[in-house]
C-alpha cells in the first residue's frame, strides 16, 4: 500500500506525467474504437518519441493506453457491430442484438462499468502479487494446458448463436478450416495458399470479424431498407441500474478470473480472455439461448473479462520480461530504449518506475468509468443518424480498417467476401459467432497441439495424464455431451407438440 | 562434406572480419540526388514490432533521423516467415521511396526454392547492420545437467525425447545448426518453434523444456537476472563477453556456424543515384551513437555486425552456399 501511495504521489505530482497520462488515455480510446487502426497502431507511432521521455513515463503511457485501448473497441462494437479490435468482438455478438432493440444506453454503460471493474480488480491483483502469480502460470501451464483450455473453450462455441447445436458445430468448424489457411506452424508447410503468396500469412481475423459483423449488417439492414421494413433502432440513454448489475455478479467476478488468467499467459492475452468469459457466460446461463440475441451478460462477460487480461498481462512482462501480446512486446521496445530489461531485476532497480505504473493502471481503470459515463451520454446520439448514411460510413470505416491491419488489399477482399457469406449464413440459422470463435481458437489450439505434440515426443499418454489437461478435457467432454442431450431432449419435445 | 565446408569457413571468416571498417571512409556529407528524397521514406519491415527485426528498423530509423533528419516510416508486413513483407516490397515502385529490412531467412528462403528473390541479385543490400550468433541455454537452477557435456548425456539418456525451444520451421538457421550439433554428438532433440519470444522464453523459464536455442541480445535481461546461462557458444572462438562459456571449437564441433544477420535493401530497379545515395544515409545511420548504442546493448559488438554493399553481397552469397549445401545434405534439394 506504501508503494502504490509513492507511486500516485510521484504520477500525481508531475505536470508532464499526468499530460501524458491523459494523452494515454484519450489516444488509446480513440485508436481502440476504429477497427485495425487499433491501440498497437498508435503504439507503432509514438514508439521513437518516447526516447524523449523519461523510462517511467513511457512505459506509464503504454500501459494507459493498454486500458483505454481495450475498451475502446466496445463501443463501436455495441452501437455498429464494428469491433474495433478482436477483444471486442465478443461484445458485438450481445451489444448490437441490444441496440438493435433500443438498449444501446445500457450495452454501453454495461461495457464501460464492466471494463472498468475488470480493469481495476486486474490491477489489484497485479499489485498484491506478481512475481509468484508469473512464476506458477509458467510453470503449470505450458502448451497442452493452453491446448485443453482451448478445447474446453470451443467445446461451448456450438452453442452461441446457432439455431441448432449441429450449425452451431458446422460453424465452428468452418472457422476452424478457415484457420488453417496459410503456413502451418509446425514445419511451415504451405496450405490452402493455391499459390497466392499473401494467403502465405492465413486469413486474418480482424478483416474477417468487419465483414462478418460490420458488412454482412449492412446488406441485411439495406435489404430491409429496400423492402420497406427498416427500422431505425431507438436512442436510449438508459445506463443499466445496480439490480441490472447485482443479478449479474456471479457473472462479472467469474470473467474477472478468467480474464486474468487468461491475460497472465504469455502469448494469450485479452482476446481469448474475452472468448472464454463470453464461453463461460453461456455455458453457466440457465437460458445459453437467449446469447447472441441481445443478454447483457454477454456484454458483461466479454468486456470485464478482456479488461481484467490487462493488468495480468503486465505480471509476465514485469516480472519476467515475458510480454503477453503485441502491445507488451512493443514496451519491451521501449524499456530497451532506455538501457533496461523488464525482469525480477525491474522490482530490485526500478521499484518506482514499476509501482507508477500500478498506480497509472489503475487510475486508467477508474477514469474509463467516468469517461465512458460521459460517451454513453453522447456517443449514443451516433445512431440517430439516418441508415443511408450510416451504412456508406460504416462501409468506410470497415474498408480502411481492414486494409489497414497490414495494408493489404486482399485483406479488403476477405472481408467482403466475410460479409457476403455471413449475409447468407445468417439467415440460414448459422452462427457467425461461432465461426469467429472457431478462427480465433483455432489458430491458438493448433500451435499449442503442434508444441505440445512435439514436447511429448507424439505419445498421447503423457499428454493427457498432466492433471489440468484432464480436467480440462474432461470438462470439454461433458460440455459436448451436455449439449447433444439438451439437442435430442429438444428434438424430442418438438416431434410430440 | 568436410571437403565442401573447409573453404567455405575461410569465406564466412573472411566476410566477417574483412569488410568491416569501410564505411568508415564514407563523406559526412552527400548531395542530395536531384533532390531525392523529397518525402518520407517507407520502410517494409516483414515481421512484427515486436521482435529482432521490428527493434533493429527502429534503431536504424532513428540513425537515419539522427545523420540526416530525414524521416524513415516502418510499416510492418508480417507473415510467411518474411515473404510477405518481401513480395510486397517487391511489388512497391522501385523509386527508393521504399527500402526494406530483412534477414537470414531471405537468403535460406531462396536457396530451399520456398523464394524466387534472390537478396544479393534481386535486391541491393545497403547495408547489414546486424550479424549476431546463437547460444544454447539452460536455466540456471537446472540439476538435471549444468554444462554442456551432462546435457549432451542427458540428451542421449532421453532417447530423442530431450526438448529444446527455438523460433522458425524446417530448414532455418536454428534447425540446422541444432540439428548438425545433435547429429555431431549422436543424440536426438525434439525441436520446439514458438513463434513469439515471450511463450518461447517462458517454455524454458516454466520447465516445459529442456533448453533453448537462441541469440544473446534478445535474452540480455534473462542473462543479467542469472535466470538463464548459456552453455555453448555457435562460433568458432569465445566472444569476450562469453568468455567462460564453451565455444565450438571447445566442445568438438566443426561445422561453420550459420549466423542470423538483419540488414536493409533496395530493389535493383531503383535508379543508381539514389541507391547511391541510400547506400550512404544507411552506412552512415549505422555508425551513429544512438545505434551503436543499439547494437552494443544487443551483443551486437561482439563479432563485427556492419557490412557495406559489397561485404553484404559477399556473406549473402556464402551463407547461400552453405544452406544449398546443407539442404542437398538433408534431400531437401536436388
Amino acid at each position: 500500500m506504501e508503494q502504490f501511495l509513492a507511486g500516485a504521489v510521484t504520477l500525481v505530482s508531475n505536470p508532464t506525467s499526468i499530460m501524458i497520462f491523459i494523452a494515454g488515455l484519450f489516444g488509446g480510446m480513440l485508436f481502440g474504437a476504429i477497427p485495425g487502426i487499433s491501440m498497437l497502431t498508435l503504439g507503432a507511432i509514438i514508439l521513437p518519441f518516447t526516447g524523449n521521455m523519461t523510462a517511467t513515463d513511457a512505459i506509464m503511457l503504454y500501459s494507459v493506453i493498454y486500458c483505454s485501448g481495450v475498451f475502446g473497441g466496445a463501443i463501436t462494437a455495441i452501437l455498429f457491430n464494428i469491433p474495433g479490435a478482436p477483444e471486442n468482438a465478443p461484445t458485438a455478438f450481445d451489444g448490437y442484438p441490444m441496440t438493435k432493440q433500443g438498449m444501446a444506453g445500457k450495452a454501453v454503460g454495461a461495457a464501460v462499468l464492466c471494463s472498468s471493474f475488470g480493469g481495476t480488480c486486474s490491477a489489484i491483483l497485479m499489485m498484491s502479487a506478481t512475481a509468484l502469480i508469473a512464476d506458477w502460470a509458467i510453470s503449470s501451464f505450458g502448451p497442452p494446458e493452453i491446448f485443453a483450455l482451448v478445447v474446453f473453450g470451443i467445446a461451448v462455441a456450438s452453442s452461441v448463436g446457432a439455431a441448432t447445436v449441429w450449425k452451431g458445430w458446422l460453424s465452428v468448424l468452418l472457422g476452424l478450416l478457415i484457420a488453417t489457411v496459410g503456413l502451418d506452424p509446425v514445419a511451415g508447410i504451405e496450405r490452402y495458399n493455391f499459390g497466392f503468396v499473401y494467403l502465405l500469412a492465413g486469413i486474418h481475423f480482424i478483416p474477417t470479424i468487419l465483414g462478418f459483423f460490420a458488412v454482412s449488417e449492412v446488406f441485411i439492414q439495406t435489404e430491409k431498407s429496400a423492402a420497406g421494413t427498416y427500422q431505425a433502432p431507438k436512442v436510449n440513454l438508459d445506463f443499466p441500474s445496480f439490480i441490472d448489475f447485482w443479478r449479474l455478479k456471479f457473472a462479472v467476478l467469474r470473467s474477472v478470473v478468467i480474464g486474468f488468467f487468461c491475460g497472465i499467459l504469455p502469448g494469450i492475452g485479452a482476446t481469448l480472455a474475452a472468448f472464454m468469459g463470453y464461453n463461460e457466460a453461456v455455458r453457466w446461463s440457465k437460458h445459453p439461448e437467449k446469447f447472441g440475441k441481445g443478454e447483457l451478460e454477454g456484454v458483461v462477460s466479454s468486456e470485464t473479462a478482456n479488461n481484467a487480461a490487462t493488468g495480468a498481462a503486465m505480471i509476465p512482462l514485469l516480472a519476467l520480461g515475458l510480454p503477453g501480446g503485441a502491445l507488451t512486446a512493443m514496451m519491451i521496445g521501449v524499456f530497451q530504449m532506455h538501457d533496461m530489461e523488464p525482469g525480477p531485476l525491474v522490482f530490485v532497480n526500478s521499484s518506482e518506475l514499476v509501482w507508477v505504473v500500478f498506480a497509472a493502471m489503475f487510475f486508467a481503470n477508474i477514469s474509463i468509468f467516468f469517461l465512458g459515463w460521459l460517451q454513453t451520454k453522447t456517443v449514443v446520439h451516433l445512431l440517430r443518424i439516418p441508415f443511408h448514411f450510416l451504412a456508406p460510413a460504416i462501409l468506410l470505416i470497415a474498408t480502411v480498417g481492414a486494409y489497414a491491419v497490414r495494408g493489404l488489399v486482399m485483406d479488403v477482399f476477405v472481408m467482403f467476401a466475410a460479409g457476403i457469406v455471413a449475409f447468407y449464413l445468417r439467415r440460414s440459422g448459422y452462427s457467425v459467432a461461432g465461426i469467429i470463435l472457431g478462427l480465433i481458437l483455432g489458430k491458438i489450439g493448433e500451435q499449442n497441439f503442434a508444441q505440445a505434440m512435439q514436447m511429448m515426443s507424439y505419445d498421447m499418454v503423457p499428454f493427457v495424464s498432466r492433471p489440468i489437461v484432464a480436467v480440462l478435457l474432461i470438462a470439454a467432454g461433458l460440455t459436448l455431451f451436455g449439449n447433444l442431450v439438451k439437442e435430442v431432449r429438444q428434438i424430442k419435445r418438438s416431434s410430440a407438440a | 562434406m568436410k571437403k565442401f565446408v573447409a573453404p567455405l569457413l575461410v569465406a564466412v571468416g573472411f566476410g566477417i572480419t574483412g569488410v568491416a571498417g569501410a564505411a568508415t571512409d564514407l563523406p559526412d556529407t552527400m548531395e542530395k540526388p536531384g533532390g531525392f528524397p523529397e518525402r518520407p521514406i517507407s520502410m517494409i519491415v516483414p515481421y512484427g514490432p515486436g521482435g529482432g527485426s521490428g527493434q533493429v528498423a527502429r534503431g536504424m530509423i532513428q540513425g537515419v533521423l539522427d545523420h540526416s533528419g530525414i524521416v524513415v516510416n516502418p510499416d510492418y508486413k508480417p507473415g510467411g516467415s518474411g515473404m510477405v513483407g518481401l513480395k510486397t516490397y517487391m511489388a512497391a515502385p522501385a523509386d527508393g521511396y521504399t527500402v526494406l529490412e530483412h534477414i537470414d531467412d531471405a537468403t535460406s528462403a531462396f536457396a530451399i526454392g520456398k523464394s524466387d528473390i534472390h537478396p544479393a541479385e534481386d535486391l541491393i543490400p545497403l547495408v547489414i547492420s546486424q550479424i549476431t550468433f546463437s547460444q544454447i541455454y539452460i536455466r540456471s537452477d537446472e540439476t538435471r545437467f549444468t554444462d554442456w557435456d551432462s546435457f549432451v548425456a542427458y540428451a542421449k539418456a532421453q532417447d530423442g525425447k530431450a526438448t529444446i525451444a527455438n523460433v522458425s520451421g524446417e530448414g532455418s538457421m536454428e534447425r540446422i545448426n541444432m540439428n548438425r550439433t545433435a547429429d555431431h554428438f549422436g543424440f536426438k532433440v525434439q525441436q520446439i518453434s514458438f513463434d513469439k519470444g515471450g511463450p518461447r522464453y517462458g517454455a524454458l523459464k516454466g520447465g516445459q523444456v529442456d533448453a533453448l536455442f537462441e541469440q544473446p541480445g534478445d535474452v540480455r535481461g534473462f542473462l543479467e537476472s542469472g535466470d538463464f546461462k548459456p552453455i555453448v557458444t555457435f562460433l568458432k572462438e569465445r566472444p569476450s563477453a562469453f568468455a567462460d562459456v564453451p565455444s565450438m571449437t571447445d566442445v568438438g564441433l566443426d561445422f561453420v556456424p550459420l549466423m542470423r544477420f538483419r540488414g536493409f535493401y533496395v530493389h535493383k530497379d531503383v535508379p543508381a543515384d539514389r541507391v547511391e545515395y541510400l547506400k550512404w544515409l544507411f552506412q552512415k545511420a549505422y555508425h551513429t551513437d544512438s545505434y551503436l548504442a543499439f547494437n552494443k546493448q544487443k551483443f551486437m559488438d561482439l563479432i563485427p555486425s556492419f557490412r557495406d554493399t559489397e561485404g553484404a553481397k559477399m556473406l549473402i552469397n556464402d551463407t547461400m552456399e552453405i544452406y544449398k549445401q546443407v539442404y542437398k545434405d538433408m534431400g531437401l534439394v536436388n
